[in-house]
């Protein structure tokens, strides 16, 4: 058996971030990134909105991590407006993954997460997200990247065309594309 | 097709009033596959608990329809300058995305297994083992179905619309473009979808738990600007933020009081057992080409007919005998890991007795995320904040994750007897 407990994840993924605690989006687009850049078997399926890949069960996901006292999240105001604290409960004696319901073969995947995208805003993941998303959607396969940032932009018309291209290339180096 | 491409419909509605249309949208309407929608019940068997309820997707998605071009207008004229600003629409744009909404709406559930949900645990796999819902199947039919009526209509001559536009804005992908921003209103935390199903099926099963003044919350949505350069969403202004928790509230007790309901639950457990039986290797078709035709041929009627003929084994025949099996433990609604263990211990020790399960984390009626954006522009600024802020009962309100056991109605008094052991203190 592969399968992850989801809301365990949360927990886990809360606990181990740099800043120790997690806001929603973090939290939808690391899942995201998790399920179709590593191939961690979450059985979500994400669809794309305005604002990056989403799958509401994440969220649900979130909502029963909560019921179960594995995760604590609340709300906080801060100069630019209003965010999520979502704080890991977990008791510390659990030191294994599997004690958290999580394989220990799913490790690197989880620390790749958290290397790679830890240290960035909603702002950041949101766009790169939504362009490794569309990067890796099959009708893309004929574009190249300035096509593809491109068809990005027309997604995120709030960022420039420039910018997106600037974050396509970085994200086709690390090989997030394909 | 109608000779006349400018003349308006109307349709009565037992929610709305007058649903109108234009000639494009009944000939949509028109076609086979959206007719199949009125052999499909909303709530599946849930009128054998609430007789009232035989209301169907048909109705629905008129609704749908309806709802979402008031909310499309509201959002418009409440905040043209952001739609303009992030989302470079100007005021073509908008026209032209305005009707893009109303067929996407129309067509959200087209996709739809017979009995509505109860069907949707019976879908296939794809390539990487996810199970399909209908949400995938929905685009896929636009695409193959009704493309023709799409495309070549006369009035689409105003739009240049595609399937593919269509399709794209259903499932969430990036044929969409722009009109990504109004996916929210299809699938989002103030959407039309569960806006008209809260009234219709409350109206329709009797109860007042469903009920939220629609009007006020129509015109308060809004575009909502995102924190930080994130993107801007769909929420409700300051003054519709009671309106927008009426709705939490809604679902909530919707959820609890019918969606939930122990002896509806049973009746999808066994429409979902015995419809396993009914199909070819107990799955509905592929959303795919080799599959979508014989998906579409698939509806309650044909189920009944075949439930008729004594098909669908012991689950069906407890359906026709109103003989379904009965509920004999269920957790706290907010249940703790303690509430869990105890579960597992009553799970194991119920063994053969144990007919089946359900859990409201994996209903496709679950209550979902409450909080709603709500946009404070009151002081000269524009500063969202979730809904939970403003109200202390849906920040107090505590995802539902209960689970409810059922047994066969000749096991109950053992079953029951079973459960006090286990649970009578050591």
């Amino acid at each position: 058996m592969n399968k992850i407990h989801r809301p365990g994840l949360i927990s886990y993924l809360a606990k181990k971030t740099p800043h120790g605690w997690l806001g929603r989006t973090a939290l939808m687009k690391y899942c995201y990134l998790l399920q179709s850049v590593r191939g961690v078997p979450l059985g979500y399926r994400f669809t794309l909105h305005t604002y990056g890949p989403f799958d509401s069960s994440v969220l649900n996901d979130l909502g029963t991590a909560d019921a179960l006292g594995l995760v604590r999240s609340t709300f906080e105001e801060y100069p630019s407006g209003y965010g999520y604290r979502i704080e890991s409960c977990v008791d510390p004696k659990k030191k294994k993954l599997d004690d958290w319901g999580i394989l220990e073969s799913h490790r690197d995947s989880i620390d790749w997460v958290l290397r790679e995208f830890g240290s960035k805003n909603a702002a950041d993941l949101e766009l790169e997200t939504t362009i490794i998303f569309v990067g890796r959607d099959p009708k893309s396969k004929n574009l190249d990247l300035k096509g593809l940032a491109r068809v990005v932009h027309e997604v995120k018309p709030h960022f420039s065309e420039a910018d997106i291209f600037k974050r396509t290339t970085e994200l086709q180096d690390k090989g997030l594309l394909t | 097709m109608s000779s006349d491409p400018n003349r308006i419909f109307e349709i009565r509605c037992p929610i709305h009033g007058f649903i109108t249309l234009n000639s494009w949208e009944r000939e949509i309407i028109e076609q086979r596959p959206f007719q199949r929608l009125r052999r499909i019940r909303q709530l599946a068997w849930t009128d054998y608990v609430y007789p009232g309820a035989m209301h169907t997707r048909f109705e629905h998605s008129l609704g749908v329809m309806h709802t979402a071009s008031l909310l499309y207008d509201s959002i418009r004229r409440n905040s043209s300058e952001l739609l303009k600003s992030e989302l470079a629409y100007n005021d073509a744009g908008l026209d032209r995305h305005s009707q893009l909404v109303r067929l996407a709406a129309l067509l959200h559930d087209v996709g739809h297994t017979p009995f509505s949900h109860a069907g949707e645990d019976l879908l296939p796999q794809d390539e990487a083992g996810q199970s399909y819902k209908h949400e995938n199947y929905s685009p896929a039919i636009v695409r193959r179905h009704f493309k023709d009526v799409i495309e070549n209509h006369p009035t689409n001559t105003n739009y240049d619309f595609k399937a593919e536009d269509i399709a794209s804005l259903l499932e969430g992908s990036q044929g969409a473009k722009q009109s990504l921003f109004w996916r929210d209103l299809l699938v989002g935390q103030v959407d039309a979808d569960r806006m008209d199903y809260l009234l219709r099926d409350s109206y329709h099963v009797g109860v007042q738990y469903g009920t939220f003044d629609l009007h006020r919350l129509v015109a308060t949505a809004c575009a909502v600007p995102g924190a930080k350069g994130q993107s801007p969403r769909i929420g409700v202004s300051k003054g519709g933020w009671h309106s927008a928790e009426a709705l939490v509230l809604a679902r909530y007790f919707m959820f609890t009081q019918v969606y939930f309901h122990k002896t509806r639950v049973a009746y999808d457990i066994h429409l979902s057992k015995g419809l396993a039986q009914l199909l070819p290797d107990g799955r509905f078709p592929p959303p795919d080409d080799s599959g979508l035709d014989e998906f579409l041929k698939w509806d309650d009627w044909r189920v009944l007919g075949m439930l008729q003929q004594g098909g669908g084994g012991e689950h069906c025949e407890r359906l026709t005998k109103r003989d379904h099996f009965r509920q004999v433990y269920e957790t706290p609604e907010i249940a703790s890991q303690k509430d869990m263990d105890d579960l597992q211990k009553i799970r194991e020790g119920l063994g053969n007795l144990l007919a089946a399960e359900q859990s409201a984390t994996k209903s496709w009626y679950k209550t979902g995320d409450p909080d709603i954006q709500v946009l404070d522009d009151s002081r000269g600024t524009s500063a969202a904040a979730p809904l939970s802020k403003y109200s202390n009962v849906v920040k107090n309100l505590a995802k539902n994750n209960q689970i409810k056991l059922f047994s066969r109605p000749e096991d109950v008094e053992k079953a029951v007897d079973k459960i006090r052991e286990i649970a009578r203190p050591t």
